[in-house]
């Protein structure tokens, strides 16, 4: 009988997210139908644009990049029982100062720059989380209230700097009409993540120029793997967690909870300095008003419907991607409205999210059963 | 028994999926042999595609007149026609413009010029497709390129509009409101005030923005609030170059019944019946002649790459007069009339920015 009842847990976990697309699909449909479109022929090109070709299929998982990181800092704070939504304020800070190292300095050989810059992100995105933590320890001020607060501050310093003090100079308007980007100066090249390309065409694998997937996937990849280890096996993972599960009675165990918070929230913070990385070592070269924001909050999308797993948010993390890349198949070549495209992809993380939790939470139940 | 019902439950949805998505399979190959019967007798349709910004379309303004310019062409040369928006910033508006291009577009326009480095690397992976940038320009093209920049002088429209405002002011306090902080939107914020001085050296001028990203196009509320602190201080014409945001200036304006000036379209045509009345005219930008001049040129074999100025000397820009601000705007017409072409032939020149408006300033004292 016992396991039997494994083996059920295990189906159903399986199961869940499945369920939840199925379900996901059939009321984007209707929504599809409103709009005069055939829904199998929406879901059926989505999935052809986005799996049938070489290219979409290395666009997903340059999507997926930052995600991983970002929902990676997310569940390091839900372990020890904190909510870090200062992500997106942190990766901001983060990849500015990647952007600053990376422009400012000249000359370098890449093997020193680019670890450099790397640096300036991690260290963006620890001074960024220093704050709230400091905060929520010495005056016990709320983390989700101070994160919150300091992704505007963070919003606005940056448009400070990039348009006042640090904007490039060195553009020129035509016939003077138009208008010049407001970004920082260009990165010198020693300070750029090099692209998979080459590697991947030891395999045989020929990627196209405009694919921009770069190392910080694979640095994701095993950055997910040491997080799993570093909370699973060591004993700075095992007090993130008892102070997640029960601050109180770790403080009796001999755990300082402040000492905890503080450790996780700052690595917490150093992860999320990588987030932005990968799009502007690896794509734009340059920070401007129009780099990419919302990663943070998509973040915590990935981690909650991975349970937290770093294994599992990788797997969320490429459904994100895809979402991204089908959506732009589906607009492209079925010219599905972009509003549409935005309602389908809020109900399928919103199904997901939900039934995933529902049935996780079932399982928990049949799990204890089983130890009582 | 829970699980089983839930397990035979997920078992029967997993068969239904496969069943829809193994005719969808079928399906397939039959609308394949039908594309290829549909394309050949329309081989020469040319296809011309539009990608916006970030929620372009319905701005009733800056996107929605190049949809118009698209939409006309499409009427007139029987084209084959698309638009786009991009989700997020950056990589997603390349994909979109590269899509189209694969997909067999001759002419792909890009909206704004946050697009003109997305413009630059796609137009050359596809050197036998055409590529109009409205607003931006690509440093180093020629008339043999395959990309046109499309350019307005929006500083000379704003300088009529801005005459017009004082003219009309009694209070003597004209303001202004930018979307995106930007060389491009202080260039009507400078031609504005200048007509403003122009007329009335006396004049007291009101600037705000409402952002310093892509945002600031696309939140009336803030807009209004702008609008309403302006109102406050005094002033009773105001006119708004900040997109999808302006229709809360609209709003501030006709509930204070203020005066109010729209932009880039002519906004008397698309406001509600409460605010036509308040809306003294709109500063024109003829963002939809351009991208229908754009295709025209294309389809009669005329397309050249380079730069394109569009200004009060040839329509690219202007005022709106219509059926809804006739007997507002009619007594001042001669006079704005009269500097319009003081404008074309040189005599005024007007700043584009706060350096060349400051020594501006200057000369009328």
């Amino acid at each position: 009988m016992k396991r039997d009842r494994n083996y059920k847990i295990l189906a159903l976990k399986i199961a869940a997210p499945v369920i939840a697309m199925i379900l996901a699909a059939l009321i984007s449909s209707l929504i599809i139908l409103a709009i005069d479109k055939n829904p199998l022929q929406v879901f059926y090109t989505m999935f052809k644009f986005s799996f049938s070709r070489l290219d979409s299929i290395a666009i997903i998982f340059f999507n997926a990049t930052p995600l991983i990181f970002s929902a990676l800092a997310v569940s390091i704070g839900f372990k020890m029982g904190l909510f870090n939504i200062g992500i997106e304020g942190q990766y901001l800070i983060g990849t500015f100062l990647a952007a600053l190292v990376g422009f400012s300095l000249k000359g370098l050989p890449a093997a020193i720059h680019l670890p450099l810059v790397i640096m300036a992100g991690i260290a963006g995105g620890m001074l960024w989380s220093f704050i709230p933590i400091f905060l929520k320890v010495k005056r016990g001020v709320h983390e989700v209230i101070s994160t919150i607060m300091l992704n505007y501050v963070a919003y606005s310093l940056i448009h400070y700097l990039i348009a006042d003090v640090f904007k490039d100079k060195q553009q020129s308007l035509v016939e003077g009409l138009g208008s010049v980007l407001v970004r920082t100066p260009k990165l010198a090249e020693s300070a750029l993540i090099p692209k998979m390309h080459g590697f991947l065409s030891i395999f045989g694998i020929q990627l196209p120029k405009h694919v921009y997937l770069n190392w910080f996937f694979p640095i994701g990849i095993l950055l997910a793997v040491g997080i799993y280890y570093l909370v699973s096996y060591t004993p700075f993972g095992y007090e993130l967690r008892a102070v997640g599960h029960n601050p109180e009675a770790s403080k009796i165990a001999g755990i300082k909870p402040d000492i905890v918070y503080l450790k996780g929230f700052l690595l917490s913070g150093a992860v999320a300095g990588l987030v932005g990385l990968s799009d502007l070592l690896g794509y734009f070269k340059y920070m401007d008003m129009d780099f990419p924001q919302g990663y943070g909050f998509d973040g915590i999308a990935v981690a909650l419907i991975a349970q937290n797993n770093p294994f599992g948010i990788i797997a969320s993390a490429m459904l994100f991607g895809f979402l991204k890349r089908g959506s732009e198949g589906i607009q492209a070549l079925l010219k599905v409205p972009m509003d549409t495209i935005v309602i389908l992809q809020s109900l399928m993380i919103i199904f997901i999210v939900v039934i995933t939790k529902i049935i996780n939470d079932y399982v928990k139940r049949l799990e204890k059963k089983e130890a009582a | 028994m829970k699980i089983r019902k839930l397990l035979a439950l997920s078992l029967v949805i997993l068969l239904v999926l496969g069943l829809t998505t193994g005719c969808g399979q079928k399906a397939e190959p039959k609308k394949d042999e039908k594309e290829q019967q549909e394309q050949k007798p329309e081989e020469k349709k040319i296809k011309v595609g539009l990608v916006y910004d970030i929620g372009g379309r319905g701005d009733l303004s800056f996107n929605d007149s190049a949809y118009a310019g698209l939409k006309r062409a499409e009427q007139e040369f029987g084209l084959e026609v698309t638009d786009l928006e991009p989700s997020s910033g950056g990589e997603d508006r390349e994909q979109l413009l590269r899509l189209l291009a694969e997909d067999g577009y001759d002419l792909i326009f890009g909206v704004g010029f946050m697009f003109t480095d997305h413009i630059a690397k796609v137009a050359e992976e596809f050197p036998d497709v055409k590529f109009g940038l409205i607003d931006g320009a690509v440093e180093d093209i020629d008339s043999s390129s395959n990309i046109s920049c499309l350019l307005f002088k929006e500083h000379e429209g704003s300088f009529l509009v801005g005459a017009a405002a004082a003219l009309k002011s009694k209070n003597g306090k004209v303001g202004f409101i930018g979307g995106m902080k930007s060389p491009l939107i202080e260039r009507f914020e400078y031609g504005y005030l200048a007509g403003a001085k122009y007329v009335n050296p006396d004049i007291e001028t009101f600037s705000d923005y409402v952002g310093t990203t892509g945002e600031a196009f696309k939140d009336p509320v803030k807009a209004k609030e702008l609008a309403l602190k302006q109102i406050k201080a005094g002033v009773d014409v105001i006119y708004h170059a900040s997109g999808a945001s302006g229709v809360g200036m609209l709003e501030a304006a006709a509930a204070n019944k203020v005066l109010a000036i729209g932009v880039d379209s002519d906004q008397s045509l698309t406001a509600t019946d409460e605010q036509k009345p308040y809306i003294l005219t709109s500063m024109l930008k003829r963002v939809d002649n351009s991208v229908y001049e754009t295709i025209k040129d294309l389809v009669e074999g005329r397309f050249e790459g380079g730069y394109r100025v569009f200004g009060l000397n040839d329509d690219g820009v202007g005022y709106a007069v219509n059926d809804f601000n006739k007997d507002l705007i009619s007594d001042i017409q001669p006079k704005l009339e009269e500097l319009k072409e003081k404008v074309v032939n040189g005599e005024i020149k007007v700043p584009a920015d706060k350096n060349e408006y400051e020594e501006f300033l200057k000369t009328l004292k």
